[in-house]
């Protein structure tokens, strides 16, 4: 698998976005309290239009994204982080986008490493780049993603960062319906990209705590135990065979 | 006396599958097969001694468990059908959802309409 970790270009800035047609996606759950910082965060660091797909949000998350000049699309069921983000990435594919950023709403992603990210996307070095913070991670959250790697095979430090720049030729496979049977962005959408042969990169980037300090999918010592148990039983199942080039 | 018992639960429940379809709350195609099933094993309720010989010939020395046996196999074959087609059904609503909402979004921009509620 090609994935490679890269420390972010120095000479950065924002941006090579006036070269080509992106977007940045922002799935969202009930975070009113940062969006509207982040918002406009994210449209001084690139001059791209942001999309807050809105997973069914009960606070003003809508209205604050609303008034920080993002285009607002709202879930009539709630699909969880994943299927958010895909929503966007169909809208992006439609649309013939040549580039999409993924992050997280809730802040910990700092829209000036935007550029970083973009950067080897955009010149071609890569398909995927993937913002990567493994010192974010407690003792067990490294642990878990030492079994995830082991079981799946896969090579990337942080297999769980929804921080992420995707080519034309990565959107247009997450947006298709087998990418639909995920339930999260990790394993499962890293492999899909792996076997089709996209080119992933690592490059670190600073993640700052929760706004609110409480995660959405895991909320519960169950929550975390069925995720780890679906994840690695899907890696398992899911990873490149011996024969497969 | 359990001959009788077993053929007359299988009649009654065939006579409630194809209630349920006459008054759709079961599809046709479900209705069909449970009905299939059910008249199925009130025959074999008819007529034990099928089972026995079944039995001797596999080398299963107490027959009745054979019954037991192939009914839970049909019906963990049947629940796995069952979460085949929710997986299927997932993904499907999961895309109707998404479609949606881009419509809607798409929709609120030229015409300038909020969404309609659910």
């Amino acid at each position: 698998m090609a994935s490679e970790q890269h420390r972010p270009d120095a000479s950065h800035s924002a941006i090579a976005s006036t070269a080509a047609n992106g977007a940045v996606i922002l799935p969202a759950l009930n975070e009113e309290a940062v969006v509207e910082d982040l918002v406009a965060a994210i449209r001084g660091a690139v001059d791209w239009p942001v999309w807050l797909i809105d997973d069914c949000s009960t606070d003003g998350t809508v209205a604050a994204a609303l008034q920080a000049g993002a285009r607002v699309i709202g879930l009539t069921s709630p699909l969880g982080a994943w299927g958010a983000t895909q929503t966007g990435l169909r809208e992006a594919a439609s649309q013939n986008l040549d580039f999409v950023v993924t992050m997280d709403a809730d802040g910990q992603h700092d829209p000036c490493d935007i550029a970083a990210l973009l950067a080897p996307v955009i010149a071609g070095h890569c398909d995927v780049v993937i913002g990567s913070a493994v010192e974010r991670g407690s003792v067990l959250r490294k642990f878990a993603w030492r079994l995830m790697r082991i079981t799946s095979g896969l090579s990337c430090q942080d297999l769980t960062s929804g921080f992420r720049v995707l080519n034309a030729k990565a959107i247009s496979l997450l947006a298709s319906p087998p990418a639909s049977c995920f339930d999260y962005q990790d394993v499962g959408v890293l492999l899909m990209l792996d076997q089709a042969g996209m080119r992933i990169r690592e490059i670190p980037v600073t993640m700052t705590s929760r706004a609110n300090g409480k995660s959405r999918v895991f909320s519960s010592w169950l929550r975390v135990a069925t995720y780890m148990a679906q994840t690695l039983v899907l890696g398992t199942v899911k990873r490149r065979r011996p024969w497969q080039s | 006396m359990i001959t009788l018992l077993s053929a007359v639960f299988g009649l009654l429940f065939a006579a409630l599958l194809l209630y349920l379809v006459r008054r759709d709350h079961l599809h046709i195609s479900h209705g069909l097969g449970w009905t299939l099933a059910i008249v199925l094993s009130a025959l074999l309720g008819f007529a034990p001694r099928i089972f026995d010989a079944v039995a001797e010939g596999l080398g299963v020395s107490y027959a009745p468990i054979l019954g037991i046996a192939l009914a839970i196999a049909a019906l963990i074959t049947k629940a796995l059908l069952n979460d085949i087609e929710i997986s299927k059904l997932r993904v499907r609503h999961q895309r109707l959802v998404q479609k949606i909402a881009l419509l809607e979004a798409q929709l609120g921009e030229v015409n300038g309409r909020a969404p309609i509620d659910d």
